[in-house]
């Protein structure tokens, strides 16, 4: 007995000092050391999840497009500034902006000398070209070609397998020609997304639906390495001799952490920049920490809206119901639905447009005259009288998202139309699930629907004609979840569509939204969401480009 | 024995066959087209029917399933990702070792403090030993895995900077890009999520050896094997262990085929890059081929693992070959 005893101890004494051994002996993880400082060190930036792809023609996560900026070239660029200027398109590649036909359906690009990839490889209007018919192939099965396909001659016949390219893009020497089926003056700004960037014939040839990981681009940075779901490094493009800024040796992005580590990691400054955020509850100590818009904490806004879609559509409460709508408009309590993504998460807006898009700017992101944007007993009282009489039979079918806060916002919106007689039953979804069934015009069987909308290029087409254009309503595949079909919007959409880009183009638009809202509101619109940004002490060069959003190419070490 | 086994592996094969169906018509039931979800936001309704065609949803459901059998069964093929389109059998290949590395890291951890501790404290009831393990036990079992994983690694990991607090590093290969790797690397990495995933089952089999030893030590063959005169160690190592251990061999191969699923906590919390991370994003996507491929690869874990602990019974007990 003695001797089994003794064994035991042994055992146990093995057992229980395995961990005080190690924690004894380990040093601090490699991950833990600072990089050196000072400029061409590593960014170290972290992922909540992985990207989809880093594939250029498939990629389509925000996240995935902020590093697409750091290594793609285009031939229309966003140059690596900050709002306003940051927002305008300008030639990045092609030596000046187009010439255009008069009927506005034939661009013609100039491309410049001296761009190369990072194999060494001079780009040549034939990279385009390339990108383009890469984008179409059917095998791709790209998510992105939509950029594209609607506008560019031949586009969808090589979707459609009719085609082995797109006809209506030519490459001859240092010219690319890009031939339209209608006049598409926001056909800049879709140059200037990711899927449209020059690419070397390797990648043009290589048609693998799953993407490839790693390709030589013609960017200030190239992706060197990618082991999906761990980490994807960026390397110094070696060829690049644009004006792009280049700071840093390479970006290093590490996958997988929980937001509250990566807030750890970036205390410590063993992480550069949190690039999925961390959890809104750490950003009101964050502030107080760090200061706002000072050294580590930042806040930009986004191109984005979030609103309570409402349903338009014959047989739901807001078909032919625009005193409804309106009432929705002056019921709804924006600062506490705001309130429930956390502190410093948007500024409230009565408008469809975002700051940031068709001249819409901090001072104009709240209509004036328009809907009120802080609730009071005046506001609830308008409300009332605009909702007498047109709320149907009371009862109103709310979806919101599960989780996040759908939920909470959902009962805000609930208690808000209690007050002007409706009776909102909430139906709470996974997201993925809400905006799938949304799209579905059977399905689609709510009266309002929680709903957020981000800019894929910065145009107000992407807003207002793509989530409101009534004619394009189908009976799936639908971003219009108002279903709002307003014949004399939809013209007035269609002719604000053709205006070249300039203040006129944006005039149009702004005098749109306004109208929208006031006559026959399809949305209540909520807030803008803001940014928020929280950097390690030692990330410099801090520049926020209000489209491809934190400007990693022009980051640098402190 | 052959019949016995020939029996358990075709049991396997009808729960691997009735666990895949179920998850066929769970994920068809829900209202969600995943073409959609693939076609992108922007897609217009002629993008969502190529990419349902390209995804093969464009089949009836018995018709996709018997696709998705013949792939598994022909081709040793799971499919591709809805999502990244990756081959399915790559992304297991990559997620497992870490899950392994977890879970057995793990039962080694709970079973080199659990036996022992449960021993002494079998030997000695009610002593200051027993009764500080029996603490021990009631904490371990009270507390949950997110807790105790969400302190110890803002505690030790963050705070204090003894062990890295979160992340992975390959034990050999590490990845092109990877920050950290080797076996050093590894372990310290892992310190932690072990503990983490420890405590609870060290907990519980504590209080299952302890029982079991005392209820044996209590047993006739024992009294009659000391009145034989039989040496203490025979009568611990011949009489008591071997008696005592039984259900703990059998509890061991179903508690980790459970604890891969009970990874998923643990995996999360220290962003290991496992199944149950895997799984957790798939369900989010409803990527399909990955549930699924998640799904056949734990099932047959377990039925192997159940396989195993079954003839391994067989051979220390024989009377489970009689019956």
């Amino acid at each position: 007995m003695e001797r089994k005893l003794w064994i035991s101890i042994a055992m146990a004494a093995v057992g229980a000092s395995l961990l005080i051994a190690a924690t004894a002996t380990a040093a601090p993880s490699r991950s833990a050391k600072p990089t050196k400082a000072g400029a061409g060190g590593t960014l170290i930036t972290e992922l909540n999840s992985d990207v989809d792809y880093t594939d250029p023609q498939l990629t389509y996560y925000v996240p995935s497009w902020e590093m697409q900026y750091a290594t793609a070239c285009k031939l229309m660029n966003y140059p690596d500034k900050e709002a306003p200027e940051g927002g305008e398109v300008k030639p990045e590649v092609a030596a000046g902006f187009p010439v255009v036909s008069k009927d506005g359906k034939t661009y013609v690009f100039t491309v410049r000398p001296g761009f190369r990839f990072s194999d060494g490889k001079p780009v040549t209007a034939a990279n385009f070209k390339m990108a383009i018919d890469r984008l179409a192939k059917p095998k791709l099965a790209s998510s992105t070609a939509f950029l594209g396909s609607d506008i560019i001659v031949g586009m969808q016949d090589e979707l459609d397998g009719k085609a082995s390219s797109v006809s209506g893009v030519t490459a001859k020497g240092n010219k690319l020609t890009i031939r339209l089926t209608h006049s598409a003056p926001d056909l800049l700004a879709r140059l200037a997304t990711p899927p449209f960037q020059a690419i070397p014939a390797s990648l043009a040839s290589n048609i693998d639906p799953a993407g490839v990981n790693t390709y030589p681009s013609c960017g200030p940075y190239y992706y060197a390495a990618r082991t999906p779901n761990r980490s994807i490094t960026l390397k110094l493009n070696p060829y690049y001799k644009g004006s792009r800024p280049h700071n840093s040796s390479t970006i290093q992005v590490n996958v997988g952490n929980s937001l509250d580590v990566i807030y750890q990691n970036v205390v410590k400054g063993t992480t550069d920049y949190a690039e999925d955020g961390v959890n809104s509850t750490q950003y009101a100590s964050i502030a107080k920490k760090y200061g706002i818009n000072k050294k580590q904490f930042f806040i930009r806004p986004e191109l984005e809206v979030d609103y309570l879609a409402l349903n338009h559509d014959p047989g739901k409460l807001f078909h032919n119901n625009p005193q409804l709508a309106q009432a929705v408009n002056y019921a709804v309590d924006r600062h506490a639905y705001l309130a429930q993504r956390g502190f410093l998460a948007g500024q409230r807006t009565n408008r469809i447009l975002p700051p940031g898009m068709a001249g819409v700017t901090k001072k104009t992101q709240i209509l004036t005259n328009g809907y009120p944007i802080s609730a009071s007993p005046a506001t609830l009282a308008k409300a009332k009288s605009l909702a007498n009489g047109h709320t149907g039979k009371g009862k109103a079918e709310m979806w919101a998202p599960n989780s996040g806060p759908g939920p909470l916002q959902a009962q805000i919106v609930q208690f808000n139309l209690k007050q002007i007689g409706i009776d909102v039953g909430i139906k709470l979804l996974p997201r993925a699930q809400q905006f799938v069934t949304a799209r579905n015009r059977a399905q689609a069987t709510y009266d309002i629907n929680w709903s957020a909308w981000g800019a894929d290029y910065n145009d107000p087409f992407d807003f207002i004609n793509i989530l409101l254009d009534g004619s394009s309503i189908g009976p799936t595949a639908n971003n219009n979840d108002a279903y709002y079909n307003n014949a004399k919007f939809n013209s007035q959409m269609k002719q604000a569509s053709l205006i070249a880009p300039g203040p006129r183009r944006n005039a149009a638009y702004q005098a749109l939204d306004k109208a929208m809202m006031g006559q026959d509101p399809p949305w209540a619109p909520q807030f803008n969401r803001l940014n928020r940004l929280f950097v390690s002490s030692h990330f410099g060069c801090f520049i926020y480009n209000p489209v491809a959003e934190v400007d990693l190419a022009a980051a640098c070490k402190k | 024995m052959y019949r016995y086994i020939a029996r358990r592996l075709l049991w396997a094969a009808v729960m691997f066959l009735a666990v895949t169906v179920i998850t066929y018509i769970i994920f068809f039931v829900i209202p969600a087209d995943p073409a959609v979800l693939a076609a992108g936001r922007s897609a217009r309704p002629a993008d969502v029917v190529r990419v349902r065609h390209y995804l093969g949803l464009d089949h009836s459901v018995p018709y996709q399933y018997g696709l998705f059998l013949k792939r598994l069964v022909v081709d040793q093929s799971l499919g591709r990702s809805f999502v990244n389109r990756r081959q399915v059998n790559t992304m297991i290949g990559e997620a497992a070792p870490v899950t392994a590395s977890l879970v057995i890291g793990g039962a080694i951890l709970w079973m080199l403090l659990a036996v022992p501790i449960g021993i002494l404290s079998a030997l000695r009831p009610r002593s200051l030993l027993d009764r500080t393990a029996m603490v021990f036990v009631l904490i371990g079992i009270s507390m949950p895995v997110v807790w105790i994983g969400l302190v110890l690694q803002y505690s030790i990991g963050f705070k204090a900077g003894l062990l890295p607090n979160a992340g992975y590093c390959d034990m050999i290969n590490p990845p092109q890009g990877a920050d950290c790797g080797g076996p050093a690397d590894w372990f310290r990495h892992m310190i932690l999520p072990w503990t983490t995933f420890a405590i609870l089952f060290t907990a519980i089999y504590v209080r299952m050896i302890r029982s079991n030893v005392m209820d044996t030590l209590g047993e006739d063959y024992v009294r009659t094997a000391r009145a034989k005169g039989a040496p203490e160690p025979r009568v611990m190592s011949n009489h008591v262990m071997r008696n005592a251990m039984l259900p703990v061999v059998t509890m061991l191969g179903m508690d980790i085929a459970i604890a891969l699923g009970g990874a998923i906590f643990t995996e999360y919390i220290f962003g290991l890059p496992g199944l149950g991370r895997l799984a957790v994003q798939s369900l989010q996507n409803f990527d399909l081929p990955t549930i699924m491929g998640i799904v056949v690869f734990s099932t047959l874990c377990i039925i192997v693992l159940n396989l195993f602990v079954d003839i391994l019974y067989a051979f220390i007990d024989p009377r489970i070959r009689l019956e």
